[in-house]
């Protein structure tokens, strides 16, 4: 508790480490500018609001005039005590960005505090390390592909995926049979679910698919979302055959056994239990991420169909290929456990 | 051929061959929920209260979920009950957050996207961040308390003879290890989905004081955040449910027992 509020003070005096004059608000002015309708008969109010800031790394006060919209689409209503991050452009002040970082990081040490009280140090420090090391592996890439003209986007991305799954087994599982053998049934699950979609994509030439609605877009669209699949899917898989492989272990732990076919019908059963579930925490990611989008664009007049093809198009594809992923890794994970549990009861 | 409607057939085949009964309950709750966003998405945009539809749906979209996710009854209600719960906490946490970070709407990195679209919708993005948030961490909280929840079950079927104890000890060992793997599939979902964001602001070269304070990407670090929260929370609470109801089963058998 003590060290949360540390952190949130602590970043909210951070305006020192700040190139950009960094600000808080001070006094609010506000009056309604007008009310407005636009061409879909969706009514709105524009409201002028005059800023008056207190620079926190500079000197002085300056006033800002922010015009926002009730909605706030695009446009932000600022409050006393919001801190903002702003820019010099000639002589006026203009607002960069509001400032975010206090809220986002005491949330990420709420996260850190819970992890220490609920696993044991030496574990959360383990899992916090594998994702700082997959962050800066991933910062890697992302400077690979954006230096390297013509880069192979597909190559380093699947490259990155092994290291990425490699880097966080072996951190969160230890160097361990268990380790081995989840990483093994991820990669072949991973890959053969990318070779299902080059294939299916290949036999129907691409229809249906609108890699052009893709937002963001700074290179070629379709090896961008290859290499978007391969981070998801391997994700998604290595989760569900870490558990199927963990809850095999379980049983091991508590009575040594047994034929192959004990694992592959336990393997299999656990496996059916979690896949659907699965397929859905990937699925409300993607559908999730476009609702501002389908919002706007329904207030706009778009029929549903157009809307549908426009904004939902990728991740419904994305959340269909991630399911085919999920539901092989259920019986290659469980054959090939009771496999290589079969042969160590035979050869002790 | 649609390659969409391909992939759709090859999944639906594989969950039978997979799953069978049970898979094509999971696909049809697949479908389902598609459409409990749909409905979600329309109540919305007729301009009902947010927050008692996000609620309700929330709920819906869990208890298709789990409901027709799993087939063993005891796993679906301790899973259920955990993840209304820790939802519900989260749906708190999103409001608070969202008021504080001001997380709604598009910035001008969208403006290509917008051109010729009216932003003055009179329909308050603040209250869709909060939707958005909530949505996007049914499927984590709901997929960490099915798999604890399973696993542990699993492990009380196949072994006979088992102490309070020592199945506590193992709530700690696969706790441990399915909260270190759902983490990295929240992780990597969500770095998968926006490795076209992260690309732009490393092409355009942003200062790392944007970085860390621009709506678009935080707005994706905060979802994370509160998913990976979600995911702790459910284990925590599932496995306290499992132990639970195990030691009341063994005390009901020995109080039978006594009475033969």
């Amino acid at each position: 508790m003590i060290a949360l509020a540390a952190v949130w003070l602590f970043l909210r005096h951070d305006a020192f480490l700040y190139q950009n004059p960094v600000g808080e608000i001070t006094r609010v002015k506000q009056h309604t500018l007008h009310h407005i309708t636009d061409e879909h008969n969706n009514s709105d109010i524009v409201i002028n609001q005059t800023l008056t800031i207190k620079l926190l790394n500079r000197h002085g006060n300056v006033t800002v005039v922010n015009q926002y919209v009730a909605s706030q689409a695009m446009s932000h209503q600022y409050r006393i005590g919001d801190q903002l991050l702003l820019e010099k452009i000639g002589q006026h002040m203009h607002i960069l960005s509001l400032k975010r970082d206090m809220v986002v990081g005491t949330l990420i040490a709420l996260l850190v505090a819970l992890l220490l009280l609920y696993n044991k140090w030496r574990a959360t420090s383990w899992l916090l390390l594998s994702m700082l090391i997959n962050i800066g592996l991933f910062a890697g890439a992302l400077i690979l592909n954006v230096h390297v003209k013509n880069a192979n986007v597909l190559l380093i991305f699947s490259v990155l995926a092994t290291l990425f799954a490699a880097a966080s087994l072996v951190l969160v599982l230890g160097k361990t049979l268990q380790m081995a053998v989840t990483l093994l049934t991820t990669l072949l699950t991973t890959a053969m679910t990318i070779a299902i979609l080059l294939i299916s994509l290949r036999l129907t030439g691409n229809l249906g698919v609108h890699f052009e609605t893709m937002s963001y877009v700074t290179q070629v669209p379709a090896t961008l979302f290859m290499a978007q699949t391969v981070i998801g899917v391997l994700g998604a898989v290595m989760d569900e055959a870490a558990d199927i492989v963990a809850m095999l272990f379980g049983v091991r732990r508590e009575r040594v056994s047994v034929r192959f076919i004990d694992y592959w019908h336990s393997g299999m059963t656990v496996g059916r239990d979690i896949m659907g579930t699965l397929i859905n925490v990937l699925f409300m990611i993607f559908i999730a991420e476009t609702l501002p989008m389908v919002f706007l664009m329904l207030r706009n007049g778009n029929n549903w169909a157009y809307i549908l093809d426009q904004t939902m198009n990728l991740g419904i594809l994305q959340t269909i290929i991630s399911g085919i992923g999920i539901v092989l890794a259920v019986p290659v994970t469980s054959a090939l456990v009771g496999w290589i549990m079969s042969r160590k009861v035979m050869t002790p | 051929m649609n390659t969409i409607g391909l992939l759709v057939i090859i999944l639906f085949i594989l969950m039978v061959f997979v799953g069978g009964g049970q898979g094509i309950k999971a696909f049809l709750g697949l479908i389902i929920n598609f459409f409990v966003i749909f409905i979600l998405i329309i109540l919305i945009n007729w301009q009902f209260n947010p927050y008692v539809v996000t609620a309700i749906m929330g709920t819906i979209i869990l208890a298709v979920a789990i409901y027709l996710g799993a087939d063993n009854a005891d796993v679906a209600d301790t899973a259920f009950k955990t993840s209304v719960i820790v939802v519900a906490i989260l749906m708190l946490l999103s409001i608070v957050i969202q008021y504080f970070g001001q997380f709604q709407g598009f910035a001008n990195e969208n403006s290509e996207e917008l051109e010729g679209l009216s932003l003055t919708v009179g329909l308050s993005f603040s209250h869709i961040a909060m939707i958005v948030m909530v949505i996007s961490i049914l499927g984590a909280v709901s997929e960490a308390a099915m798999a604890i929840v399973a696993d542990l079950n699993e492990v009380v079927q196949r072994t006979t003879d088992m102490t309070s104890q020592s199945l506590y000890a193992h709530t700690r060992i696969i706790g441990g290890q399915i909260l270190g793997t759902a983490i990295n599939t929240l992780f990597f979902g969500v770095l998968g989905a926006n490795l076209p964001l992260l690309i732009w602001f490393v092409r355009l070269k942003y200062s790392l004081a944007m970085f860390v304070n621009a709506k678009l990407l935080m707005v994706e670090v905060v979802t994370m955040v509160l998913g990976m929260l979600g995911i702790l929370l459910s284990i925590w609470l599932a496995s306290w449910f499992v132990v639970r109801r195990y030691v009341r089963q063994q005390k009901v058998g020995i109080n039978n027992e006594r009475d033969i």
